[in-house]
């Protein structure tokens, strides 16, 4: 472009678009700009997003844009080269996954090679030096269990057979996590890298790539990527091919997750023997995240070394995470291993939201666990995080604040793995029934009162009992909850009290003396509990309230508490 | 194909040889009622027993063998001719995946559909799941016709169809609304009120408790885990079409996209 810009880049990954992204890149172009459709940067919370880089290669960022602002921005920066001040560029930060989202048009290779694409598999390395080198950079499995990789791939490659597979596991199930969904949306060449090399490594000729169907962005994109990258002769003889989950969280697991791709239920089998000895159609298959994945090409580039730097001595490189919940800043973070969680809240999520106090962050999903504020200066590696209970999983951090229940918390998971247990085993398809409907009791306010040991006990049960990974973290959540806000327990069971105001069933809506009597609360409430008496103190009716706090959220002064 | 065929000639032949062989020495076999016989005689008599029993021993195995073979061939021949003619492969013998609502499906279904993308995909036990979502996105829920369609045309069962597209989260078995209304129940939507929108929205439609679909059958409420925009929370999706940080009232506006 002329005088400003050299490059004006729109993010439009799924969050992109949910936030009106298409409509300001068809303002920007309207306004007679070139624009580069890009996925997402990870700062979903400012979308939609519009960068223009300057010759100098500085880059102006301008979040929460819309088409008014677009127009504006082609007018007066663009054209007249003035720039915005109050944008501080982005803090440098190392990323490794996230590279290159965010800056290349994910549907064109051009842009991934000219960054230094399909290097790492051009670079002629031989089969065992390369999973000489993963072992070396001490890349552990992204999805959540943590399992060396290089150590996999060694397994995989002293398989004896001739046909073996290779799978890329995308069916990223964890509700709060998307970074799976980013990196394919914004970057599918690397993942396809990643799993070049992977196939390279242990003598594979086939490969698939497991996506959920919930990601229609991400199954496109990386179609397109596989098209782009045969038609160019970059994988060699290595056929890919996408094919989407059909929404099981349970097909998150290796096991299940080839069951799946051979058409049946996926139901998880008893390992050994492990996939990487008889996996796909009998044969040994590798099975690796997609974010594993993503950070090979950087190993092979940059060397063991460099990743390995990074980190702590059991956790190295870097991980990615979902930020969300309370938090200011929420999106999509690369972050080096060992940083603690109270640095990933305060600093790069701009503490609380609404400036409520921090109370805990969930971490892991389903699988995971609730860590409370007290503990936030725990390092984020694999052992640090298990010791609390919790587990690094694959990444979703939720940050929660003081008028999240943890109760609700805990029941909400437990409802979660409780639908998408897949029934094979006794005591996670019935222990976590019996488990949610304790939970359901307390947050009714029937707890009965050895309520809390018996859940302590179901919880050891189905941990101890069940075949795969969701039955045996699936107390987690209850486990962690029980442990740092016992507290809260026992008022909803002994007190019949919700302490974070949260369970309908135990509170109650009331009108403060802060009321002036303007109606807007009775407009808004949907049942008619509020009558419409202007210039009165409003009264909340407590028997046809449902609890749908729109009349709090209407209030402009105040005047409406929860009891 | 010419191998299937041959090789089920051959195998049916050597079956019907067997067969030949085994009632020949069933009919020749002495029946003679036991008596006293010079001992000369009696070993004769017991040899060409024993002979006789042996030999129909090994063609009884002939038989099985050979039966079993034919009986391979052939179903690889049948399985080839199959598909020019696939609809008159027993309706009975297939009963497929229990009827829910049959009131609700409509009464003609065009299966060209299927049996287009059955010759697309696949016919082995791996197309299973392509094969559901492609009918899932064709007809917008998986009609019983469809299924039944499915396992005519290729290896899967009907149990198997049923166990697959029960299983799966993403598989409707009923006729949904003209659109679908996905509100995300994840980790991240839930704090912020998910609950909430799901239910003003169920108030707003008027749903009534334990059905997904509005009387005039415009839309179907849908909770998902995730929809994978969490900083977006609350969340939820109208056709391909999402909308973000929602409250009760804007999520009833974002319906109007439709409209």
């Amino acid at each position: 472009m002329k005088r400003g810009a050299v490059e004006i880049r729109i993010g439009l990954g799924s969050c992109g678009v949910a936030s009106g992204g298409e409509a300001v890149r068809d303002a920007l172009v309207r306004a007679g700009a070139t624009v580069k459709t890009v996925g997402c940067n990870g700062m979903c919370y400012r979308e939609p997003l519009v960068e223009v880089v300057d010759a100098d290669g500085r880059v102006a960022t301008y979040g929460n844009v819309t088409p008014e602002m677009a127009r504006s921005i082609v007018r007066r920066h663009i054209r007249a080269g003035w720039r915005w001040q109050a944008e501080a560029p982005a803090p440098p930060k190392r990323r490794i996954v996230l590279e290159n989202c965010g800056i290349i048009d994910p549907l064109n290779i051009d842009d991934y090679l000219a960054r230094d694409g399909y290097r790492a598999l051009a670079k002629g390395l031989s089969p065992d030096e390369v999973i000489a080198a993963i072992t070396e950079s001490g890349l552990r499995g992204r999805g959540g269990a943590g399992f060396p990789t290089g150590r996999k791939w060694a397994l995989a490659r002293a398989q004896p057979g001739a046909i073996k597979y290779v799978i890329c596991n995308g069916d990223e199930g964890d509700p709060g996590a998307f970074m799976d969904r980013l990196v394919l949306e914004s970057d599918p060449h690397r993942v396809l890298e990643g799993l070049a090399i992977a196939a390279y490594a242990i003598g594979a000729a086939e490969g698939y790539l497991y996506i959920r169907a919930e990601y229609p962005l991400a199954v496109r994109h990386t179609r397109a990527a596989i098209r782009q990258a045969t038609g160019r002769g970059l994988l060699g003889r290595l056929h890919l091919e996408v094919r989407e989950g059909a929404g099981a969280f349970v097909c998150g697991e290796e096991t299940a997750l080839i069951q799946s791709l051979e058409g049946k239920r996926g139901v998880p089998k008893l390992r050994p023997p492990y996939p990487v000895e008889r996996g796909f159609r009998g044969q040994p298959t590798l099975i690796n995240n997609v974010e594993t994945l993503a950070s090979v090409p950087w190993i092979i580039r940059h060397g063991a070394g460099a990743f390995a730097a990074l980190g702590t001595k059991s956790s190295r490189g870097t991980k990615v995470f979902a930020l969300a919940g309370k938090v200011n800043r929420g999106g999509l973070i690369e972050v080096p291993m060992g940083i603690t969680i109270r640095e990933v809240v305060e600093g790069i999520g701009g503490g609380i939201r609404n400036g409520r106090r921090f109370k805990a962050v969930q971490l892991g999903g389903p699988s995971g666990g609730c860590i409370p504020a007290r503990l936030a200066d725990t390092p984020i590696d694999y052992d640090a995080l298990a010791e609390t209970g919790a587990i690094m999983g694959s990444g979703g951090l939720v940050v929660l604040d003081d008028r999240d229940c943890m109760v609700d918390i805990a029941r909400f998971f437990l409802k979660f793995t409780q639908a998408e247990s897949c029934g094979k085993c006794t005591f996670c398809r019935i222990g976590t029934k019996r488990m949610l409907e304790i939970l359901e009791r307390l947050c009714e306010g029937k707890g009965r009162p050895d309520d809390l040991e018996k859940l302590e006990t179901l919880a050891d049960y189905v941990g101890r009992a069940s075949l795969c990974g969701l039955g045996q973290t699936a107390p987690n959540p209850v486990l962690t909850t029980l442990r740092y806000f016992r507290d809260e327990y026992e008022a909803h069971l002994h007190e019949r009290r919700c302490p974070a105001g949260r369970c309908p069933a135990l509170i109650r809506y009331r009108v403060t003396a802060n009321c002036i009597g303007c109606t807007l609360c009775a407009q808004a409430c949907p049942v008619g509990a509020i009558a419409y008496r202007p210039y009165e103190k409003h009264e909340v009716d407590d028997q046809l309230c449902t609890r749908c706090d729109m009349c709090r959220r209407a209030c402009q002064d105040d005047a409406i508490e929860v009891l | 194909m010419t191998g299937a065929r041959t090789g089920s000639l051959i195998a049916g032949s050597l079956v019907v040889v067997c067969v030949a062989i085994l009632a020949t020495d069933y009919a020749l076999a002495p029946r003679q009622p036991f008596a006293a016989r010079p001992a000369a005689e009696q070993k004769k008599v017991t040899d060409a027993r024993l002979a006789r029993k042996t030999r129909d021993g090994v063609v009884a195995w002939g038989l099985i063998a050979a039966a079993a073979a034919f009986l391979m061939f052939a179903k690889g021949v049948v399985r080839q001719e199959k598909p020019s003619a696939p609809g008159d492969r027993r309706q009975a013998k297939a009963p497929g995946p229990p009827r829910r609502a049959p009131a609700a499906t409509p009464p003609e279904l065009d299966l060209t559909f299927v049996d287009h993308l059955v010759a697309k995909i696949g016919r082995g036990k791996e197309a299973a799941i392509p094969l559901l979502q492609a009918i899932q996105t064709h007809y917008r829920y998986l009609p019983d016709d469809a299924l039944h369609r499915i396992c005519e045309l290729t290896e899967i069962t009907p149990a198997e169809i049923a166990g697959t597209s029960s299983f799966y989260g993403q598989f409707r078995r009923s006729p949904v609304g003209e659109h679908i209304v996905r509100v995300c129940h994840g980790t991240a939507c839930h704090v912020s009120g998910a609950r909430q929108i799901s239910e003003e929205l169920r108030r707003y439609l008027a749903i009534p408790d334990g059905e997904d679909t509005d009387a005039a059958r415009m839309f179907t409420l849908d909770e998902v885990a995730c929809l994978g925009c969490c900083s977006l929370a609350p969340v939820l999706m109208v056709d391909g079409h999402t909308a973000g940080k929602l409250t009760p009232a804007t999520a009833c506006d974002a319906l109007k996209v439709t409209a």
